[in-house]
């Protein structure tokens, strides 16, 4: 990839870097990043506040996000999960008034550092969101577009990130004979797919997901949920899912946004092994949010 | 909220309570029927063996429902998933106290030494103590008695034994019929509170969510 050409020091690491195009073979198209190893933190958050203006949405969140394993942010509507979410690809730099303190580190590199340049963390920090939003340009195309922006030219180089970006977005055998159709033609279930793609096609480290699954029909559903269970291997991934039977199947951590009181800032309550939380949870609202007694 | 789930979780909850009470019924018939040598009170208990393995199964089939249906999780699984465990051990001690109504059918007629009835009675009263216990501390969530029951069990294990010594002075004219019912019979009593004793402890697990309580760990507390 050409990105460690582009990459800021703060962000780039050694484990960021790949080989520009031009150096690799043909077989050598898309090769993973050599992340950090399981269990090991790709996101380290300490003591982080957001505004919105006045408003304080989050207080004094401290959590480690597990690198190669799913983490599921759940909570009720307005608890700052998504605003959480997108502090960790500094989404939220596009609104007005936000304003972020204390650390948040991506493989030990401040994401709020001086010279990090967003496009470029977006780009090793990835995003889904709720609506599908594939671009009005074929299949093809829109699976190209990020590799190409890169640098990348070669038509064999791009049929092979293209292939196997779609492969790995469990959607590949449904649009292998119409790659030049428009993505907007297809489903919304098979948008969302597109979408994924397209994000990986750029070998993010990180996929953020905000409510992927929540506007698309059940099928796609399962095919997202395989497909985060196939390439957690290669990529950390957070949700945010108002589904906790969803949260419960496809995450390993899950952590519980809680706001108590409105225009109260909202915290983190609970942050542990999936498997635990919904067994036995050790704390009372988490409990009382999960076995459906709260909100 | 969860109207209807929380009214069956707490609809099974006191169905397996009120079966812990059955098999203590059915104990203490058993017990009472082979010291009095009463064979219809025997029957009683061998005929009424077939409701309780009914109940208990139907306490699976509903937690089975309701796991397929609501989607519970946290407390409410644990709750699940303790009953049909519980629900389990019953049947198994249920079928205990058949077993020691049959040891009075066996020993109709016969009479043995005084004192192996009164080691009997002895282990029937503290086993009685502890299923009242298991069901006082399953009703109530109880985790400080739920972690009492081993402390309540240890005499019944010594009686156990001290049963075995009283056995050995029996004379070789006794009926060895008799006499191996009887063993079997205080076999039967120290395998029922051993049962309630397991159960104690998925109680403390359905309270607390974690496996290693001991009663260690409520003195500490």
């Amino acid at each position: 990839m050409t990105d460690a050409a582009g990459a800021t020091p703060p962000v780039a690491t050694e484990a960021g870097a790949a080989a520009p195009a031009a150096e690799r073979g043909p077989g050598e198209a898309h090769r993973h990043h050599v992340h950090a190893a399981v269990g090991e933190t790709k996101v380290h958050v300490q003591g982080l506040n957001f505004w919105y203006g006045d408003f304080n949405a989050l207080t004094d969140i401290t959590v480690d996000i597990k690198s190669r394993a799913v983490t599921a942010f759940i909570g009720p509507s307005g608890c700052g999960k998504s605003t959480f979410l997108r502090c960790m690809n500094r989404m939220n730099d596009l609104i007005p008034g936000t304003r972020v303190e204390g650390t948040m580190l991506l493989d030990g590199a401040d994401i709020y550092g001086p010279g990090v340049d967003p496009v470029d963390l977006r780009r090793r920090v990835g995003m889904i969101f709720q609506q599908p939003n594939p671009f009005p340009q074929s299949i093809y195309d829109n699976v190209a577009y990020g590799p190409r922006l890169q640098g990348l030219k070669r038509k064999a180089d791009l049929d092979a990130i293209v292939e196997e970006s779609l492969r790995r977005a469990n959607l590949w055998k449904e649009v292998k004979d119409i790659l030049g159709r428009g993505g907007l033609t297809l489903s919304g279930g098979q948008q969302q797919r597109l979408c994924i793609a397209r994000v990986l096609a750029v070998q993010p480290e990180v996929l953020l997901m905000d409510e992927p699954c929540s506007a698309i029909d059940p099928t796609s559903v399962q095919k997202i949920e395989d497909l985060m269970a196939e390439i957690k291997d290669e990529v950390t991934i957070v949700i945010v899912t108002h589904n906790m039977q969803q949260a419960a199947r496809v995450s390993d951590f899950t952590a519980f946004f809680l706001q108590e009181v409105a225009g109260e800032p909202a915290v983190l309550v609970e942050y542990g092994r999936t498997s635990e939380i919904f067994t036995s949870p050790s704390d009372k609202r988490t409990e009382d949010y999960i076995t459906g007694r709260f909100g | 909220m969860r109207e209807q789930f929380n009214k069956e979780l707490a609809d099974l909850h006191a169905e397996v309570v009120d079966i812990v009470a059955a098999v203590g019924t059915a104990t203490r018939k058993s017990v009472t029927s082979l010291i009095n040598g009463d064979v219809d009170l025997a029957s009683e208990v061998i005929v009424g063996d077939d409701e309780i393995d009914a109940r208990c199964v139907g306490v699976e089939e509903r937690v089975l429902e309701t796991i397929a249906t609501q989607f519970p999780v946290a407390r409410d699984l644990r709750l699940l998933q303790s009953l049909t465990f519980i629900a389990m051990h019953l049947e198994r001690m249920a079928d205990l106290a058949v077993n020691i109504a049959k040891a009075t059918k066996r020993t109709a007629g016969r009479r043995g030494p005084q004192t192996l009835y009164d080691l009997i009675q002895a282990q029937g009263n503290l086993v009685y103590r502890v299923l009242d216990a298991t069901g006082a501390a399953l009703a109530e969530r109880d985790l400080e008695l739920a972690c009492k029951l081993p402390e309540l069990d240890e005499p019944i294990d010594h009686l156990y034994k001290q049963f075995f010594r009283e056995l050995a002075r029996l004379q070789e004219e006794e009926d060895i019929e008799w006499a191996s019912s009887m063993v079997l019979a205080s076999r039967y009593l120290e395998r029922i509170a051993d049962n309630a004793v397991d159960i104690g402890e998925r109680i403390a697990y359905l309270i607390t969510g974690e496996r290693d309580w001991s009663a260690e760990a409520v003195k500490a507390e």
